[in-house]
């Protein structure tokens, strides 16, 4: 998953970037409002993380340009302002949650986590597809109520197709949304991921949770999620 | 010694006009009076001049032997009389309408001299005039002699009393009018203060925002400074609104700087203490710096209209629910009005709201209610929803600062005590039971309004 965050103090946002890395995020990071448009707008982002008081223009300004330019990016708004006017206001412009600083890193990881989901219709954080089940806090993976030994990137690559099912996701989408920019691109290293995948989810070789459609991309096919 | 205005005014004038009234009412009865006793006087002197020219001495004594030109000498009772004493204030003669009533004059006078006098008759009043003369007659010889003249006064006095009858009917009716006059002219002249003082409570009220329109010049200045008063004021507030809330955004950012460094040094977690010092700082910045922004209803009050916030609150906040957002019942009378600014307003749903999504199942319920309350109105916010609930015990205890119900939850407590800290500013109450039609909790929070 590829987050932008949009933040203009540069130790919280270092910090946050850090840990949001270390969560397995690929994260962009704007210092203001200009820029974290253009990232916006012009990367491919998951979802955005906006601090409300900003230099250029503040974030409320960028999520309204944002929506207006039609996107559906799910914005996240941290803000210092208590008030409940300003995150009202925000959502009303067009952010899908809000974070009030300061928070727990837990809190966030868990609102960016809940929001990445709701945008594939999952209302629960464990993401339940037949025997197979992704939970998002821990971010662990059983298979018919047995864990399974995933390694992150196996994890990030299954995690990512969950999010979007029944969804038709490129190879190059998924080398961007899952390795930062500067990373050595290999779309044959999806492709060895993506067996080892089926090898660990599908050793009988009967479920086969994932299609692969040639020429297009990868497709998560096992159940609809209970969308609420 | 605090009367009205109009009082005093009134009390004053009333005052002043009686004096005027009763000095000019005494000075026209003298005035009449005086010419009522010169036209006597000359009535007398009159007569006077009539008896001497009938009157002639006979052997010795002064006699007025024919008859008078002044019939009413001679009638008997009439009212005017005449007697002649000699030096020794012997009677020499008296006049035929004098028969049968003794009228007892013995002052002489020198000849030469008048004298105006009282005197009574049988009860009746009489002015009579005196006047002292020296006969000479070569022939029949003279001597000193005193004339009276007397005529009654009692038609005279009626005459005056129906004078005065009229005098004080007619003042009394003037009075009377200018009094009502006066009134009148009151009302009107203090009708501009009034204004002022309908229109200061209309801003109390929050229906009015300055003190508008044209008043008269000698309250324009008046009104211009208390114009300022309610600008300054207002500016004030939100000056002091602002400030704060710059000041708990400038120390939110650092004190959210501060929770990152410490959490994402994995070498050496933070220590708990570290920890909890933080939390109390951000709960302190957040209650205290957010109660001291929130100063509840204003002097000079801004009402704000619930429907409108509501539904913004309504619209946005469930949405951000993790599990999905859930089912909303909203209803809203349009005229509802809530007693104090929009940011107040907006903490008490913001955190009602907020407080049923975190708990709800998937069905939440703001039921608004505007209601004539006394001499002004009552306004319900009842907030539902269909989780578990608020068990009894915990009730009084999730209204206070620090205190959750459940401790699992995300949150740190004052979201509710700032609601009711804010709900008692407002001297209104909050109430939390079971709600009936979703089963879950219900908050319910009654303000009264005055307009």
């Amino acid at each position: 998953m590829r987050l932008l965050l949009v933040e203009d103090e540069q130790e919280l946002a270092s910090q946050l970037c850090k840990r949001l890395q270390d969560e397995g995020f690929v994260v962009d990071h704007a210092a203001d409002g200009p820029s974290g448009l253009h990232f916006a707008t012009d990367y491919p982002i998951d979802l955005a993380i906006v601090d409300l008081g900003l230099p250029g223009f503040s974030g409320l300004e960028l999520i309204q340009r944002l929506r207006a330019d039609g996107s559906r990016l799910p914005v996240l708004i941290l803000t210092a302002r208590q008030a409940w006017q300003d995150r009202v206001a925000g959502l009303e412009a067009g952010a899908d949650d809000y974070l009030g600083k300061p928070f727990r890193m837990e809190e966030l990881l868990a609102r960016v986590n809940a929001l990445l989901r709701r945008v594939g219709g999952w209302a629960h954080p464990v993401l339940e597809a037949g025997p197979i089940a992704l939970d998002t806090r821990s971010q662990t993976v059983s298979l018919a109520g047995k864990a399974l030994d995933l390694t992150a990137y196996e994890y990030r690559l299954l995690a990512y197709l969950m999010h979007r099912p029944d969804e038709v996701v490129s190879k190059l989408e998924l080398t961007e949304h899952l390795y930062p920019d500067d990373a050595d691109r290999d779309s044959n290293v999806i492709e060895v991921f993506i067996r080892r995948l089926r090898q660990k989810l599908d050793p009988d070789n009967s479920l086969h949770p994932i299609e692969t459609l040639r020429g297009r991309g990868y497709s998560f096919r096992l159940g609809t999620p209970h969308r609420s | 010694m605090n009367h009205s205005l109009q009082r005093r005014l009134l009390i004053v004038a009333s005052l002043v006009l009686a004096a005027f009234l009763g000095t000019t009412g005494f000075a026209l009865d003298q005035a009449f009076r005086t010419s009522l006793i010169q036209a006597q006087q000359d009535r007398l002197q009159g007569f006077l001049y009539t008896v001497l020219a009938g009157a002639d001495v006979r052997e010795g004594q002064l006699q007025v032997p024919g008859d008078l030109p002044e019939g009413r000498f001679h009638q008997i009772g009439s009212g005017l009389y005449a007697v002649v004493l000699d030096d020794q204030g012997r009677t020499t003669w008296r006049s035929r309408s004098l028969i049968g009533q003794r009228l007892d004059l013995d002052r002489t006078l020198p000849p030469g001299e008048r004298d105006f006098y009282r005197a009574e008759l049988d009860g009746e009043r009489l002015v009579g005039l005196a006047y002292g003369l020296s006969w000479e007659d070569p022939e029949t010889g003279g001597g000193d002699f005193t004339l009276h003249v007397a005529e009654s006064i009692t038609f005279r006095l009626e005459e005056r009393a129906a004078y005065r009858r009229s005098l004080w009917t007619w003042l009394g009716g003037a009075g009377a009018g200018l009094l009502v006059a006066q009134l009148l002219v009151l009302r009107w002249g203090l009708r501009p203060l009034r204004r002022v003082t309908r229109d200061l409570q209309l801003i109390e009220r929050g229906r009015k925002d300055t003190l508008e329109g044209n008043y008269p010049r000698e309250v324009q200045g008046l009104t211009e400074r208390l114009n300022q008063l309610i600008c300054s004021e207002r500016e004030r507030t939100t000056h002091y609104r602002n400030s704060l809330a710059d000041l708990a955004h400038s120390l939110k950012t650092p004190l959210a700087v501060l929770r990152t460094t410490l959490e994402s040094d994995s070498s050496q977690p933070p220590s708990p203490q570290t920890m909890e010092q933080i939390e109390r700082i951000h709960e302190t910045v957040d209650y205290q710096l957010g109660r001291a922004a929130l100063a509840g209803p204003p002097h000079f009050g801004e009402s704000t209209r619930v429907q409108p916030l509501a539904r913004r609150v309504m619209d946005t906040l469930p949405k951000t629910r993790p599990a999905g957002p859930p089912a909303t019942t909203f209803d809203c009378p349009g005229e509802a009005r809530f007693p104090g600014p929009e940011g107040d307003l907006m903490e008490i749903l913001g955190n009602l709201v907020d407080n049923a999504c975190k708990w709800c199942d998937d069905r939440i319920s703001l039921r608004v209610d505007w209601q004539a309350h006394g001499r002004g109105w009552l306004l319900t916010l009842q907030m539902e929803d269909d989780g578990p609930g608020v068990p009894e015990s915990a009730r009084e205890r999730i209204l206070q600062r620090g205190q959750r119900a459940d401790e699992t939850r995300p949150g740190h407590g004052i979201g509710l005590a700032m609601v009711s800290e804010l709900v008692a500013n407002y001297r209104g109450k909050i109430q939390i039971d079971r709600s009936d039609r979703l089963g879950g909790a219900r908050f319910t929070l009654t303000l009264p309004v005055n307009t």
